[in-house]
């Protein structure tokens, strides 16, 4: 009988998407990834991963982590539990961002060759491939895993995609450099910055049309990552050179709050729970853990040079 | 004197989007549902695909917008000038814009080809005379530094590349800085790697063949700008495109900072210090000034 409770929690246990309660920080300069355990905010692992490091996601089941590494034009794969490189395979020139769709394909921005890529991580085929802008960048999709932005930075275009099919539903002009874009949780609007426009747009996903801007007046905002938050009310944009996260109101697009945080403050990710934001801030070689409910920041942990991405697993 | 038409096209790669659109509104026609007279049903819907593909052909036909090169051929401004339509045709293929390069070293020929806009690498007599033949055309001016040329505020005439007065003031401030500094200013180097300077270095020297200089900077950016604008206001008239050139742009030149055009029509912006063919600093100099403060540098604006 014992067995048999033993064999049944076991395999409940082993069935369900594993998270470690980690967060791990890729380090553009430094060429490895810090591993962070939430409970006591501090770096247990650091490991080595390729050359420059940057883009950072997770699998749909939780069991691997990818890390590009462009100075080696491949994705790395980590596993999240032992915290050993698996595998890694080749990934077109410089990849840099990418996401992770729910089926588990990956799609990766190709800088240099204006295109995104798609790739099957558990082969490291290549899919497809969509020709995009100049300068592709940021990559986002959908919940419901239907639709993908991809940014043209000099080109200054939202690519809005259809998945599977692969076409482009809608070409958005935006404020120059377009940088990174989320959707909203029922994925009918998406939300995008613009470094040197120094913006944030709103979108409507159907029909392409811009619905909203907001100018972030602060001179030296150069707004890169951007989120929404759990309760899809707030936006969290990460500043840049102006070395604060700005708090967006998601319906007005208004600043409600403007966090200060470490230098050249790029990479953004949110707890499952919504309560905690991490930050790289990338001059400073440091993350920030914020509270989002006090907004403001509650520890910073030094990691390795150059922090760039970070991923939350929990 | 003969013209030279250039498209600069990149050739669509196989899975190019438009022809899966129509081969997907083709293909799901020849089985329209509750047919009850089959040759009837055929003749409508053979009618009806050729009506699709009329109307997918005409309405997929871009507009075409044509800029002037006048100056050496295959100078770095006219390198420059090819990079920026090609980079303009990517963008223009998502927009059904086409893009092309008239070259010729003749004023007349350039006006003549009634383009949209006119990028020059002429001496200053010859840019003034062009200005004034172009009159409500956009002249882009990639070549000549001369401070008079901006001093005389002709709103039809924009300056890519920097002016005398804004090397010397970045000068100025370098050497406050480092007193000792035999480095010279440029508005762009080849080795230029902040921001996103070097995807462009990159990107040039690939489809150019040669390392990017100044000049070349200078003309890809008059054509990118142009580009742009149109993109962004989606207005071609040669006459709203001076306005808009004044008022309304969002371009940074991969050199990380908004750019904007002054009153004299001098294109704002950073410059570098290079020394040894290593570049040592950038102007406007931090710590001298405000690393944002374009004006800083050059003559700021036109006299009332």
């Amino acid at each position: 009988m014992r067995v048999v409770i033993f064999l049944i929690t076991w395999s409940m246990i082993s069935a369900a998407p594993c998270s470690t309660g980690r967060v791990f920080v890729t380090n553009e300069r430094s060429d490895n990834v810090s591993v962070i355990d939430t409970a006591t905010n501090t770096v247990i692992k650091t490991v080595p991963i390729g050359k420059r490091p940057r883009g950072i996601g997770l699998s749909p089941d939780g069991k691997e982590i990818y890390i590009a590494a462009s100075g080696d034009n491949a994705i790395v794969v980590l596993d999240p539990e032992s915290l050993t490189v698996v595998r890694s395979f080749k990934s077109g020139n410089d990849p840099e961002t990418f996401a992770v769709h729910r089926n588990g394909n990956i799609y990766i921005s190709n800088e240099e060759d204006a295109k995104a890529s798609v790739f099957n991580p558990e082969t490291g085929a290549l899919i497809a491939e969509i020709e995009v802008g100049i300068e592709p960048e940021g990559v986002a999709i959908s919940p419901d895993g239907t639709r993908v932005i991809v940014t043209s930075e000099s080109t200054n275009m939202l690519h809005l995609i259809s998945i599977p099919e692969h076409t482009i539903l809608h070409n958005i002009l935006v404020g120059a450099r377009p940088r990174a874009a989320t959707f909203s949780a029922d994925g009918k609007t998406a939300y995008a910055t613009s470094e040197i426009g120094g913006e944030v747009k709103k979108i409507n996903v159907e029909t392409g049309r811009i619905i909203r801007t907001k100018s972030i007046s602060d001179d030296e905002a150069k707004p890169k990552d951007i989120l929404i938050s759990r309760d899809g009310k707030r936006l969290f944009v990460a500043g840049g050179r102006a070395s604060r996260i700005f708090v967006l109101d998601a319906h007005s697009l208004e600043i409600v709050a403007s966090i200060p945080v470490g230098k050249r403050v790029w990479g953004l990710a949110l707890s499952r729970d919504g309560k905690h934001l991490y930050s790289t801030d990338g001059a400073d070689h440091q993350v920030s853990v914020i509270n989002t409910e006090l907004n403001s920041v509650i520890a910073t942990i030094p990691v390795g040079k150059s922090p760039w991405g970070v991923l939350i697993d929990d | 004197m003969p013209q030279v038409i250039e498209n600069y096209h990149k050739t669509p790669v196989v899975g190019d989007k438009r022809s899966n659109a129509i081969d997907s509104r083709l293909g799901r026609k020849t089985n329209p549902p509750g047919c009850s007279n089959f040759i009837s049903a055929c003749v409508r819907t053979t009618l009806f695909a050729l009506l699709m593909l009329h109307l997918t052909e005409a309405t997929s036909t871009p507009s075409t917008v044509r800029i002037s090169f006048i100056g050496p051929p295959n100078s770095d401004p006219h390198l420059g000038a090819r990079q920026g339509i090609l980079e303009a045709n990517v963008q223009g293929k998502f927009l059904g814009i086409r893009y092309e390069l008239v070259t010729t070293q003749d004023s007349t020929d350039a006006v003549g080809a009634r383009p949209t806009a006119i990028v020059g690498a002429l001496s200053p007599l010859r840019l003034l005379k062009l200005s004034d033949d172009a009159s409500g055309i956009p002249v882009f001016n990639a070549l000549a530094p001369n401070d008079e040329l901006r001093e005389e505020c002709r709103t039809n005439l924009f300056h890519t590349i920097p002016s005398h007065t804004m090397k010397i003031d970045a000068l100025q401030q370098w050497r406050r800085k480092h007193p000792q500094s035999t480095a010279e200013v440029t508005a762009w180097h080849h080795s230029f790697k902040k921001y996103a300077a070097s995807q462009l270095n990159r990107r040039y020297e690939k489809a150019q063949g040669k390392p990017m200089t100044s000049e070349a900077w200078a003309g890809w950016a008059a054509v990118k700008l142009v580009a742009d604008t149109i993109a962004r206001t989606q207005d071609v008239s040669p006459s709203d495109l001076i306005d808009k050139l004044q008022t309304n742009i969002s371009f940074d030149g991969q050199k990380g900072i908004e750019l904007s055009f002054r009153g004299t029509g001098q294109l704002r912006q950073p410059l570098l210090l290079v020394e040894s063919g290593n570049i040592v600093g950038e102007a406007p100099v931090r710590g001298i000034v405000e690393s944002t403060n374009l004006d800083s540098l050059g003559l700021s604006d036109c006299p009332k």
